[in-house]
């Protein structure tokens, strides 16, 4: 390849990354700028005075603060809990022979369930939750992002299992151990990076969601960031700097798990695609 | 432990892998499966192992029905094709697995994993990982891990086949005289008719999921129970001739036997560059020089055959020479039947 | 002979021991309340089943224009997604420096959450000190007319230019893996049989590239079909409803008019659309496969 392709190429990466990343720096700059600032034309990018005002806001005026709590709580709650359940479902799918092709049925109904729309689920869920007088609690959100996640990890987790060869858990029962211990001393070991993965991709797709926490929670007690974030909107006169200041906020462990794991993502996106 | 098979059979929903196998296999014994790939062999050991479930049939540990009892139970240990190490452990603790397993103390477990160690040299290799390893030294490392527990059998699925030739062969006597030191019963698994001949007290030949012959390895080479082990056994195998070739043959060997298929092995067909009497013609097809024997590919009557010749022996393609055949040392299968007559 | 017993009938069962918890929590909170929905979607206000909640569709203005909506919405950005991911697929498919660090940094974009996409893009077009009029009228355009969430059509290309913001890249990726997925092979014999640059895509790339089209296509569609979370930030569905997808509608139905039946209907009838366009795709992906 010439170096004028080449360096056409670079153009086109660069030209992508900060069509990617200036929309996101500019949010970031609003959370910093004092009211004027942000009102400014032409748009200030670079030379502004900053300012922890709308952060001070967001946290401690206001309920951000409880906000990041409750995602932070919901998130690694449900996630414990799909990681857990879909990890020993994966497995049986991944290594049993069931009769009637069951196993890869099953498999195929589980990723199915995540094909329905969020709100076609969420309406009856309310009125469930609503019965039960479980609306605006943090244990509601659980119980719906755990069933969020199944799929997810069911469908991750049965790939790594289906990876490590069945020779390692064979020779391990020959050897003396039981089931249980192959399967611990083992297998575990072995799928341990592609667990991490997928409960890291848990915890940012509970962090995230807006649909269920926006229909099941009502009050600070239970309401997450992306609802607090939406809640600076339909007000009228919007606070743009509290409402940039939590978004940043909220955008910041996202940022940190998704470069942590971006490897792991790729090839679960890639594994779809390819093996059709 | 003696292992005996009675009337096994295994099917996997069509028709059976392994088909009525019977085999009794004595204490102490080497006993080498034998057979094309697809034969049933692996799945008769695996069965043994307790890895597949027996479709009818029994499988007996020292006269005691284990079908029911879980690989777990058996005390038996296995050497897996791919070796099947522990990729995230050390190969000392590769080694210590079963030990560790049945819950020794770590004293003991240390010093046994560093006499199995010594016994296959492998000490220099106890603290890397299975990854860093060559063929060789995976393969002594599966080894060790099989020795470590004392176990009352070795089970070993073509252990060889993943390594190159040279190391094949330095390994294949390393575990005749290992087996030899250990005195444990084996059962090993192979598709290498010359393993089978070195290692095993006695072979059995499998095709198709049946039992051809069991045997000493010397009685299936000069007396194959039938055509296939007869053509199957031996490198290169056995010839065999069409009627008019046989005719011929047989008249020229003054042998009595008519309407079977008759069988002659390389090493018993002897040529001459000059012709003899009552000597049959033939034309040299290819010459295959090995350095200490030479291959002669003939053409007789528009017929293939092999013949081994001594080192020297020169000949060009088209070449005429004349054969001999010793009239005891043909072989007479049943055409209809293939079993010996 | 007597038969043996299966020694892993055993394992069966604890196979079904592992998978059960998993089917239960699916059930009750996937099947169950789709059972539930429908259930109240034939609920009528005088107790007895009645198919009026699906009636009234037909006739309902605001259903049919967010079908409108939806679909619109759904197409424009699928398409462009599509084009731009494949494009820029296609143009780094070799290996460049540094590329494994600009695929994470294309990754973020997708791991925003969608109310933040919302916030982000709603903060870029604002029409008085937004980012994106901010620069364009700093390079002398006239920008009055840009009134982005106030104008209907403005407003739609609004969500659309978002979404396709956060999921160019997800395009991307799984066409950029797919193409690494093909073979030198093909190429190489194109080449010697003196195929075109054109030609080799269209007769080479582009059919062995087929399955992970589909693949994409396919979850990019159903992912538009049920859009809601930046469209609730960036426009809330406005102005007056110009915005408003399906799952606006049946939210405010359900949660501004407690009409939970109609919209229970309404949730059904979306189901069905999503299923049906995800069976169209999977057939078509099971026939180039043969």
């Amino acid at each position: 390849m010439n170096t004028f392709r080449r360096f056409g190429k670079y153009l086109i990466v660069t030209g992508a990354l900060v069509a990617a990343l200036a929309p996101i720096y500019w949010m970031i700059t609003i959370s910093f700028k004092h009211e004027i600032d942000q009102f400014a034309v032409p748009p200030k990018w670079f030379r502004f005075p900053p300012t922890l005002e709308h952060y001070a806001e967001a946290f401690l005026t206001r309920s951000f603060g409880q906000y990041l709590f409750n995602s932070l709580f919901v998130a690694v709650a449900s996630t414990v809990f799909a990681l857990l359940l879909g990890t020993l479902a994966a497995y049986a799918l991944a290594r049993f022979r069931l009769p009637y092709g069951l196993d890869r049925k099953l498999a195929l109904w589980i990723l199915s369930t995540r094909m329905f729309p969020a709100i076609v689920t969420a309406v009856p869920l309310f009125l469930i939750m609503r019965d039960l007088r479980l609306v605006n609690t943090k244990l509601a959100l659980v119980i719906v992002y755990t069933g969020f996640n199944l799929p997810f990890v069911v469908w991750m987790m049965r790939g790594f299992f289906a990876e490590v060869p069945r020779d390692l858990e064979e020779a391990a029962m020959v050897d003396g151990d039981s089931r249980f211990g192959a399967l611990w001393r083992v297998v575990l070991p072995l799928v341990l990076p592609g667990l991490a993965a997928t409960g890291i991709f848990c915890l940012i797709v509970s962090w995230n969601e807006f649909l269920f926490a926006l229909v099941l929670t009502q009050t600070d007690t239970a309401m997450t960031l992306p609802v607090g974030i939406a809640g600076r909107v339909t007000q009228y006169g919007i606070k743009w700097g509290a409402m940039s200041a939590a978004s940043v906020v909220a955008i910041i462990p996202i940022l940190a798990f998704a470069l942590s794991v971006q490897k792991y993502l790729v090839r679960g996106l890639s594994l779809g695609a390819v093996k059709g | 432990m003696s292992i005996t098979l009675h009337h096994l059979s295994k099917s996997f929903g069509g028709s059976p892998v392994v088909d009525d196998l019977s085999l009794e296999i004595g204490d102490g014994e080497f006993v080498v499966l034998l057979g094309p790939s697809g034969c049933g062999k692996t799945t008769t050991l695996r069965m043994i192992a307790g890895l597949e479930a027996a479709s009818s049939g029994d499988i007996l540990i020292d006269h005691r029905r284990v079908n029911d009892l879980a690989p777990q139970k058996r005390d038996v240990a296995m050497v897996f094709q791919s070796y099947a190490l522990y990729p995230h452990m050390t190969v000392a603790d590769n080694i210590a697995y079963p030990l560790r397993v049945r819950k020794l103390n770590r004293e003991q477990i240390q010093k046994q994993v560093a006499r199995t160690a010594a016994m296959l040299e492998i000490e220099a290799l106890l603290a890397r990982r299975p990854r860093e390893l060559s063929g060789g030294e995976r393969q002594r490392v599966a080894l060790a891990r099989a020795i470590v527990r004392d176990p009352r059998a070795f089970l070993m699925d073509e252990p060889l086949s993943n390594l190159d030739a040279k190391l094949r062969l330095q390994m294949r006597a390393e575990l005749k005289r290992l087996q030899q030191q250990l005195a444990t019963t084996t059962v090993y698994v192979t598709h290498d008719q010359a393993e089978a001949m070195t290692l095993g007290h006695r072979v059995a030949v499998m095709h198709k999921g049946q039992l051809q012959q069991f045997d000493k390895p010397l009685e299936i080479y000069q007396r194959p129970a039938n055509r296939f082990v007869a053509e199957f056994v031996g490198g290169p195998g056995m010839n065999f001739f069409t009627e008019e070739v046989a005719r011929t043959l047989l008249k020229s060997a003054e042998a009595t036997q008519t309407d079977a298929d008759v069988g002659i092995r390389p090493e018993h067909v002897e040529i001459s560059r000059v012709p003899r009497d009552g000597w049959l013609p033939a034309r040299v097809y290819v010459s295959e020089l090995m350095g200490n024997e030479v291959f002669v590919f003939l053409e007789i009557d528009h017929q293939k055959i092999i013949a081994r010749a001594p080192a020297d022996f020169r000949a060009d393609a088209e070449t005429p020479v004349w054969i001999s055949v010793a009239a005891d040392k043909l072989h007479f299968f049943d055409t209809k039947t293939g079993l010996r007559i | 002979m007597p038969t043996q017993r299966d020694l892993f009938k055993a394992d069966q069962s604890l196979a079904y021991l592992f998978i059960a918890p998993t089917l239960a929590v699916l059930f009750a909170l996937s099947i169950y309340p789709l059972i539930y929905s429908i259930k109240i979607s034939f609920q009528g206000n005088t107790g007895n089943a009645t198919l009026a909640n699906f009636a009234r569709l037909f006739a309902d203005r605001f259903f049919l224009a967010a079908l409108g909506h939806t679909f619109v919405y759904a197409a424009i950005a699928l398409t462009i997604e599509f084009l731009l991911g494949l494009a820029f697929a296609l143009v780094l498919n070799h290996n460049l420096r540094g590329r494994n660090a600009f695929r994470a940094l294309l990754l973020v974009p997708m791991m925003l959450p969608p109310v933040v996409v919302g916030v982000v893009w709603r903060l870029l077009l604002n029409s008085n000190f937004g980012a994106i009029n901010g620069t364009l009228k700093g390079f002398g355009f006239n920008t009055e007319a840009l009134t982005w969430t106030a104008s209907p059509t403005l407003a739609m290309a609004s969500v659309i230019i978002a979404d396709i913001w956060q999921w160019t890249p997800f395009m991307f990726l799984i066409l950029l893996a797919g193409l690494q997925a093909i073979p030198q092979e093909p190429y190489e014999a194109a080449l010697i049989d003196g195929s075109s640059a054109w030609q080799t895509f269209r007769h080479v790339t582009l059919p062995l590239l087929k399955p992970a089209i589909l693949i994409a296509l396919l979850l990019r569609t159903m992912d538009l079909l049920r859009v809601f979370d930046h469209i609730f930030i960036l426009t809330e569905g406005g102005p007056g409803f110009a915005t408003e997808t399906l799952s606006l509608y049946i939210y405010r139905t359900a949660f501004r008019f407690s009409n939970f039946g109609y919209a229970a209907a309404m949730s059904f009838v979306l189901l069905v659309i999503t299923n049906l366009i995800s069976a169209g795709y999977i057939r078509l992906l099971q026939t180039r496969e043969a």
